[in-house]
């Protein structure tokens, strides 16, 4: 007897991604800490990239519709997974949350996944890219902490760059440590709140 | 994750007539986040009043293995040993010829083997 129990989602994953392929559908996993800007993040990118593609988003969470509900003030499709206790969002869940869209008329997937920097390393969802937001007020040794899940990123975004200061946090320090985990991943500075740095993260992540 | 492996053997043991359980062979790989010990626990408690209760439990650690594309390199991780890093940090950066490597191994949790009484 033989078998990968956690090849099971990676096999989902893999179905989700060639369902959202097949409807030419773009999918982004966003993940990173609690707290840490990820919706912030989503925000800013809708605002941005919402009058040249058709944007929905799925927002996960253990309970609470909060965050999907400040998400879909832009006008987007939004809709909240709330996986009760789970730490993180697998390619199931993704899978039936995938059903309540209409993906031919989509273009772009931000799938926000529940704030943690460990779990969902391990639960590939089928996104096309996955994005990683820490942010200087973690303190400077998250990324040495949790160097894995910064191997499965394509994008990582340093927010809240214009706290750094009062932090006592290095940004350049935090970037280099990305670039030592995983020399392929593009490292963006930002500031969700005003929006510094959205634009760069848009283009790191091929927008 | 160890309620999935249980579930998964009692339905293997179940398949195939089994009055008990007396030993399961795991592989885990150490680029997972099971923490082994809560396995171990979890398994003990999740096992009680079933079949499978009392039986072995082996679990084989499989080390990370990257692959370099570029110069072929295949073998254990490259750490970065900083001491302002206060451990060791693994990378993705190929420890021969410092490409980025992929990772082939390391990130399994198989059953291997089940023994039972039919």
């Amino acid at each position: 007897m033989s078998e990968d129990l956690l090849k099971a989602n990676r096999n989902l994953a893999e179905e989700n991604r060639r369902f959202l392929q097949k409807n030419g559908v773009r999918a982004i996993d966003v993940m990173g800490a609690i707290g840490s800007g990820k919706t912030s993040l989503i925000e800013k990118l809708v605002q941005q990239l919402k009058s040249n593609y058709e944007i929905a988003v799925f927002k996960g969470d253990l309970t609470t519709t909060i965050d999907a509900e400040l998400i879909a003030r832009h006008g987007v499709k939004t809709v909240a997974i709330n996986t009760g206790k789970e730490c993180h969002l697998d390619a199931n869940l993704v899978k039936k949350a995938l059903l309540k869209l209409d993906l031919k008329k989509l273009d772009v997937l931000f799938i926000e996944n529940v704030g943690n920097l460990i779990c969902p390393a391990e639960f590939p969802l089928g996104s096309n890219k996955r994005i990683v937001v820490i942010s200087v007020t973690e303190g400077p040794y998250m990324v040495i902490k949790h160097p894995f899940i910064f191997m499965e990123a394509d994008v990582v975004a340093i927010n809240k760059v214009d706290l750094a200061k009062a932090m006592g946090v290095n940004v350049e320090q935090l970037e280099k440590d990305v670039k030592t985990v995983n020399p392929k991943t593009m490292v963006v500075a930002t500031n969700c709140r005003t929006g510094e740095g959205v634009d760069d993260v848009a283009k790191a992540l091929g927008f | 994750m160890t309620s999935q492996i249980v579930q998964s053997v009692l339905a293997e043991a179940e398949k195939r007539g089994a009055k008990k359980v007396t030993e399961v062979h795991l592989i885990v790989g150490k680029l997972t986040f099971l923490g082994l010990e809560q396995v171990r626990f979890a398994f003990e408690a999740l096992t009680k009043g079933t079949i499978m209760e009392g039986s072995k439990l082996i679990i084989e650690e499989q080390e990370g293995i990257v692959k370099c594309s570029h110069c072929g390199y295949e073998g254990g991780f490259k750490y970065e040993d900083d001491p302002l890093y206060h451990v060791p940090v693994p990378t993705l950066k190929c420890p021969k010829c410092g490409n980025v490597v992929s990772i082939v191994a390391g990130k399994e949790c198989t059953i291997k083997s089940i023994r039972m009484m039919v």
